[in-house]
Parts: C-alpha cells; sequence; structure tokens
C-alpha cells in the first residue's frame, strides 16, 4: 500500500506543525479565558496529554508492528467492533481535517481576503494537499523537513521584533486562584496535543523504527515549549485583552513597529503560516486516506484521494454555520472528541491488547 | 493526452491562487491618514477623516516652494466628514462621496471630540477594534471642543497635521496611549483611562484661519468609557513622573538661601512604584532616581564645589519630591485610577485585591504614599563657575 520509508526526524517534523500550526492561532485566547494571566502554565499541563498519546501509540505500534491502528483494532476486539472502531477513528479524522480547513480559512477571510469566497481558499487548498499526499509518505516526510524551518524561523522572529512593546509585569500575580484555572485552561490544549496520536498511521514506516518514541516525545516537548513561548508573548503584549483577541498572535504581531517605518510585518509572517497549515491538513488528510484505504481492504490508497478531498471539503462548508461556531466547537466539543478518541480509547485498546498477550501466553505455557 | 489534461489543470487552477477578488490597485485607495469622531446635539455621531492626496506629493514639493501666500507647502490632505448613527453607518455614507475605498491600514491618529468622550466613547472604539484594518498601535486623543477641526488645520512644518500630533507624541511631552493600551485600561482592572488631550494653537496675526497646529494641551480623564475630567499641562506632566514616561524634560529649581534659579536638562529618572499593605492599610511607596545636567545656572553658587552643589542637589531632590506628591493627589481628587495602580496592586497581593474590587476607587482616593527622591546632577555644561560674575561675587563655600 505505502511503500515509503521516513526517518523518526521526518516524523517529529511532520507533527510539529501539525499541533503547533492551529494552536498558536485561536487557543491563546481560550485559554485566556479560563487561566487569565496563567495561561503560559496551561501547555505544561496540556503536553501530558501529548505525552501519554504519544506513549499509547508506540507502545501499541510494538505489539503490532508494521500495522496501522484501523488493521490492529480488529485483531484486539474482534472484527465487527473493530470496523466499527476503525470507521468512527476514520470518520473523526475526515471531518476534523474539514474542520482544520475551515479554521485555517476562516482566519484567511476574516483578516486579509476579506471578500474571498471561503470555499475557494479551502478547495485550493485541498488541492495542493491532495498531490502531496498522492505523493506518499516520503514526499510528505520531505516537505514537511524542508518547510518546518521555514514556518518557525518568521514566529521567533516576530517575537523578537516585538521584544521592545513587552510589559513582562504582566505576568503577575502567578497562581494567585491556585492551580485549577490552568487546568481547566489545559482542556482545549490538550485536545491539540490529543492529535500526536497520529503518529500511530506513520511509525510503520520509520525506517528507523527505535527512535520513533524519542523523536515523538521530543516533538510534544518541542511543540510545548513553542507554545509557552507564544501565550507568554501574547500575555505580554496584550495583558488583560488576550482573551477578548479572537487570533491573539496576530495582534501581538500588528503591533510591531521598530523606528516609524519597519511596521506592516504581519502579512509576511502570517503568509509563512500558511506553510505551516499545510502541512498540519496534509497530515491530517493523508491519516485520512490511508485509514480509509485499510478500512476498506484496498491495494492502494490513492483511489480514495479525491473523493476523500471532496468530502474534507463538504464537511467544513456544512458542519459549521459560522465563525462563531467554529470557535464554539473548538472549545465545547473538539477537546472532548479529541481526548476521547485518541487518547482514551487507544488507551482501552492497549490495555485489552495487554491482557490478551498475556492471557494467550499463559495458555501456551500451561 | 495526460499531458494536455495536466497543462489545462495548471492553468485551470492559477486564477485561484492570487487571491484576485481582493485584488486592490493601491490608485484605488484613498489612505486616511487621521480621522476624527465627534457627536452632534442630535446625538449623531460624525466621522471625519483626513485623506492623503498622492499626486501632491508628486506634483508638488519643491516647485511652489515658500512663494505662496499661505506660507505652508501644498495641500496634501483632503478633509471629509459625514453624519451616521455610529461610525459605520457614517462611514458607508462617506464612501459615497470618496471615489476611492477608504483605507484604515495608515491611520495612525484617532480623535475623539470632547462631547463624544463625555458621552461614552465604547461602542466607537468597538468598530476601531473589531474592523481588520485599523491599527493597535495607532495613537488616540479627545480633543477640546470638536475634533473636526484638528483635522482641517494646515500646519506649516508637517506634511499634514496628523503627523504632527504623531511627532508631539513621539517627543513624550504628553501622554502616548495607542488603541491597544486604551483597551487594556478599560477592559483591566482599573476600569478608568486617561488619554491626551489636544487643543488647537491659535495662528498668529496674519497667518489664514488653519494655520493653528494641534499640540497635546493635558489630559483627559476617563471613569469607565466616560470622560470625566481633565488634567493641566502641570499636572500631566507629574503624571507622566509616576508612570515613569519622562523624557527629554527640563527641570527649574531655586536653592534655599540664594537667589535666582538653577535649569536641568535632560533630566532622566527611573521611577518605581511599590505597593504595600501594612497593618491593612493601603499604601504606596515611590521610589525615584533621578539625574540631570545643569543647563542654566541663574544662582551665584558655583557648581563645582561639592557643597553648593549638593544644596542643588537637595532643592532637586525636594522640587521632584513635590511634583510627584501633587500630581497623586491630584489622581487621587479625580477618584479615576488613570495610573493602574489597581493592577500593581493586584499582582503583588491577588487575594486582598479581590476582596476590595468593587470600591477599589474608594481606597485609591484615600491612599497615603511616600516618595522616597535620590536626586543627582551629574554634568555643568562647558563651564563650571556661573557666567559673567567676577571671582569675589561667585560663592565658594
Amino acid at each position: 500500500m505505502e511503500k515509503g520509508k521516513i526517518s523518526s526526524l521526518q516524523m517529529a517534523f511532520m507533527m510539529y506543525p501539525t499541533i503547533v500550526a492551529t494552536a498558536i492561532i485561536g487557543v491563546p485566547s481560550i485559554t485566556a479565558k479560563y487561566a487569565k494571566t496563567d495561561l503560559w502554565l496551561s501547555p505544561i499541563f496540556a503536553a501530558l496529554i501529548g505525552y501519554l498519546t504519544v506513549y499509547i501509540a508506540y507502545k501499541l505500534h510494538q505489539l503490532y508492528p508494521q500495522q496501522t491502528v484501523i488493521q490492529f483494532t480488529e485483531k484486539i476486539i474482534g472484527r465487527i467492533p473493530g470496523k466499527i472502531f476503525g470507521f468512527l477513528l476514520i470518520f473523526f479524522y475526515i471531518q476534523n481535517t474539514g474542520l482544520i480547513l475551515r479554521g485555517y480559512a476562516e482566519f484567511i477571510v476574516g483578516s486579509f481576503l476579506v471578500r474571498t469566497p471561503i470555499s475557494v481558499i479551502m478547495a485550493s487548498m485541498v488541492l495542493l494537499c491532495a498531490f502531496i499526499v498522492r505523493g506518499g509518505i516520503e514526499v510528505l516526510g520531505r516537505a514537511a523537513e524542508l518547510f518546518v524551518p521555514v514556518f518557525i524561523f518568521p514566529i521567533f522572529i516576530l517575537i523578537l521584533l516585538l521584544i521592545p512593546d513587552l510589559e513582562f509585569k504582566n505576568i503577575f500575580p502567578v497562581l494567585a486562584d491556585g492551580v485549577m484555572p490552568p487546568i481547566k485552561g489545559a482542556i482545549v490544549p490538550g485536545g491539540w496535543f490529543s492529535e500526536f496520536f497520529l503518529i500511530i498511521f506513520l511509525l510503520p514506516f520509520l525506517a528507523d523504527m527505535k527512535k520513533g518514541m524519542k523523536s515523538g516525545m521530543k516533538s510534544v516537548f518541542a511543540v510545548m515549549m513553542t507554545l509557552i513561548v507564544v501565550n507568554l508573548t501574547v500575555l505580554f503584549v496584550l495583558g488583560s485583552t488576550t482573551s477578548t483577541k479572537l487570533y491573539p498572535l496576530m495582534n501581538a504581531s500588528r503591533y510591531i513597529s521598530l523606528a516609524d517605518f519597519f511596521e506592516h510585518v504581519e502579512s509576511a509572517a502570517m503568509a509563512v503560516w500558511i506553510v505551516g497549515a499545510f502541512v498540519k491538513i496534509s497530515v491530517f488528510y493523508y491519516a485520512s486516506a490511508l485509514g480509509t484505504a485499510q478500512w476498506l481492504n484496498l491495494s492502494d490508497y490513492r483511489p480514495v484521494v479525491w473523493p476523500i478531498g471532496i468530502l474534507i471539503v463538504i464537511f467544513s462548508l456544512w458542519s459549521l454555520p459560522s465563525s462563531v461556531d467554529v470557535s464554539r466547537n473548538d472549545i465545547n466539543v473538539f477537546p472532548l472528541q479529541s481526548i476521547l478518541m485518541q487518547t482514551i480509547i487507544p488507551l482501552l485498546l492497549l490495555l485489552i491488547a495487554i491482557v490478551r498477550k498475556r492471557n494467550r501466553k499463559g495458555t501456551e505455557t500451561s | 493526452m495526460k499531458s494536455v489534461l495536466l497543462l489545462l489543470g495548471i492553468s485551470g487552477t492559477t486564477p485561484f491562487l492570487s487571491g484576485c477578488w481582493d485584488r486592490i490597485e493601491i490608485t484605488d485607495l484613498a489612505i486616511v491618514t487621521a480621522a476624527a469622531i465627534d457627536k452632534n446635539d442630535n446625538d449623531q455621531i460624525e466621522l471625519s477623516v483626513q485623506v492623503f492626496i498622492p499626486s501632491s506629493i508628486s506634483s508638488g514639493g519643491g516647485g511652489q516652494g515658500g512663494g505662496s501666500s499661505q506660507g505652508g507647502g501644498a495641500v496634501t490632505t483632503l478633509v471629509r466628514y459625514e453624519k451616521g448613527s455610529n461610525i459605520s453607518d457614517a462611514l458607508s455614507k462617506l464612501q459615497s462621496k470618496l471615489p476611492r475605498k477608504v483605507f484604515w491600514g495608515h491611520c495612525k491618529i484617532f480623535v475623539f471630540g470632547e462631547k463624544l468622550a463625555k458621552e461614552g466613547i465604547r461602542e466607537q472604539l468597538d468598530f476601531l477594534l473589531r474592523h481588520p484594518q485599523p491599527r493597535e498601535k495607532a495613537n488616540v486623543y479627545v480633543s477640546k471642543g470638536k475634533a473636526k477641526p484638528i483635522l482641517e488645520s494646515l500646519p506649516p512644518l508637517e506634511n499634514y497635521s496628523g503627523e504632527v500630533l504623531r511627532e508631539l507624541s513621539d517627543l513624550h511631552i504628553g501622554m502616548l496611549v495607542t488603541m491597544q493600551d486604551l483597551d487594556e485600561m478599560l477592559t483591566g482592572i482599573p476600569q478608568a483611562a486617561a488619554l491626551p488631550f489636544v487643543k488647537i494653537l491659535p495662528p498668529e496675526k496674519g497667518q489664514t484661519k488653519l494655520q493653528g497646529i494641534p499640540y497635546i494641551a493635558g489630559t483627559a480623564v476617563f471613569k469607565k468609557d466616560k470622560m470625566t475630567g481633565m488634567m493641566t499641562e502641570k499636572e500631566t506632566r507629574g503624571l507622566l513622573w509616576l508612570r515613569d514616561e519622562v523624557e527629554s524634560y527640563t527641570v527649574t529649581i531655586k536653592p534655599k538661601g540664594v537667589k535666582g534659579e538653577i535649569s536641568l536638562s535632560p533630566v532622566s529618572a527611573k521611577v518605581k512604584i511599590i505597593p504595600q499593605i501594612i497593618n491593612e492599610k493601603w499604601r504606596l511607596s515611590v521610589k525615584v532616581i533621578t539625574d540631570g545636567a545643569v543647563i542654566q545656572n541663574g544662582t551665584n553658587l558655583n557648581l563645582s564645589n561639592p557643597k553648593s552643589l549638593n544644596a542643588a542637589e537637595r532643592a532637586y531632590q525636594k522640587d521632584i519630591e513635590k511634583r510627584i506628591k501633587m500630581a497623586f493627589l491630584n489622581t487621587q481628587h479625580k477618584k479615576a485610577d488613570i495610573l493602574g495602580l489597581g493592577k500593581d496592586f493586584y499582582r503583588k497581593y491577588p487575594k486582598q485585591f479581590n476582596k476590595v474590587d468593587n470600591h477599589w476607587d474608594e481606597i485609591f482616593a484615600e491612599m497615603e504614599v511616600e516618595v522616597d527622591v535620590a536626586a543627582h546632577i551629574r554634568r555643568q555644561g562647558y563651564i563650571n563657575k556661573p557666567a559673567g560674575l567676577s571671582e569675589e561675587e561667585v560663592k565658594d563655600k
């Protein structure tokens, strides 16, 4: 089905924008709503879910190497339940690829291309992603390796340029109302960290399997650090208004002004951000396509790429009526759905698998 | 066949890649350089925009020179205004009077009229923060009377009046408040704001009426989003000391026991505000470290002498102490926490502050302040003894 091989580093590079690209745009504001001045602590708690998810995915993979989650669930919980879970998971990924696409397009339409129809922005992105998904995992891995530095670098330049406007006092008081607010604020980013479960689709194609776990963990750590830095920057620039902004990092980057003429850099920075969104959508798209093909027992996943692309656009357009609902979905539905599908159920699968293996061993020896 | 299809596919996608719907040529834009928002007696909003005329730069300038009767250069901006129930309504009507699309991206000045400020700016601020074009870094002002004349004035030195205000703000003569600051002051803990208050400097005799330029004449004090009072220029300077925004500043002091005054400039200062709660009593400790260089010495003190220098420094210290105390009393008097002290207290004592959150204004009004100034004179310019005095006249001990 997929004959390509990627390195573990490439996997880490693919996963980084998969979480960060959308997490730095809307999530700081949601976190600030609950955690107030402690919003920078939330990614630390949220990352625990990320570490757990990577661990679960890796352990599952160790039990069933060379197979993805769609294939081995049938072995763990039986054919019919396995198929049902597989379907739910594929449905979850296709639907969420749609929602990510919608989030990306809402941001572009809301800030830059005000008059462009949203469907055009979505369709052109999906078209591009479809090409890379058809290209296979190697193409995706190499693209990620190439684009991620291009994506990270401007974000840090942005933060550097903001240094004159940073109000470090805004960080106080630290933990004024105890640890509960930052933990509440961690629930939504936790949903994002859950997306690390996607590595289960990539692990079978690793050339250096042994480093899989380590790279995954490193990627979680990098995401956590990025989110902490972004949240701190946003807090230092916007202070108490952070939670009122829809895209805080965008507002902060608009604040850059050096020597009265070096300003209005946000368009350039955000143009590069699209590269990150591109990798994110591609990874989700790839997982959806590969999963669907495996679920249908096809010999190749390429024929389903185009139909799924159409499904993604339809899901993004039809599932939510307005940008208000997009953010409501991000707060109320997505974290629950994401953690349930990608962390809790896989954890149960892992437990069942371990118990079954042990039982089988037990019967063999007796 | 396949390559033909591929070629068709590629050329078919190109129109979608450039985002053609949002293509706007620069010649189709009316670039707003400053905007004024007023409220008239019928409770309607009047929006005036100062629009930059691009052709004035390319054709005007050197050719016209100083010979024109107006004394200034070519007119580089035009002002249009329109009434409406709110900004967006006025803007849509205004657009019908402008052949080019209004573009806010370069608008760095927003002036609120006095009447609007007194009745509340929140509704109008919402537009400025919500619309994707106006920038958070833009400066915000309140004008005496109507704001529209400020845009109409034709300053002789700068290209347009918006530029005058911006340059003045950059000198830190009055307060500099950006839209982001204003948003933070109103939504944050203090629930009070301060904006620079602008007046028009009347033109000299013989100049046309329009040649008066706007200048910063104090500070408008806001409680919530309504203007409740104002501070004079002198009080504003004290305010700047308390907010640690002192820059390029001149202090004139009168040492004890001698005639005449000593002026120090530039004066630099580091102000540290330390909130304290001692025995349930809320107080403020202000620590100031300030340095100055002598720029004029009208006394007969020889400042090379450590003793006289000491006397001058003492006078300097007393002067600053008095200024800061005055400024603090002034803000207390207005019962509006425009210094954002509530935030400072919250940062240090979050639990205690949350208890008094609802009557913070009263606590603020009764708070005691302790000012501790360390003043030093570091340089004395090119001469050491006071100018024009003989050896005997100089007090040299």
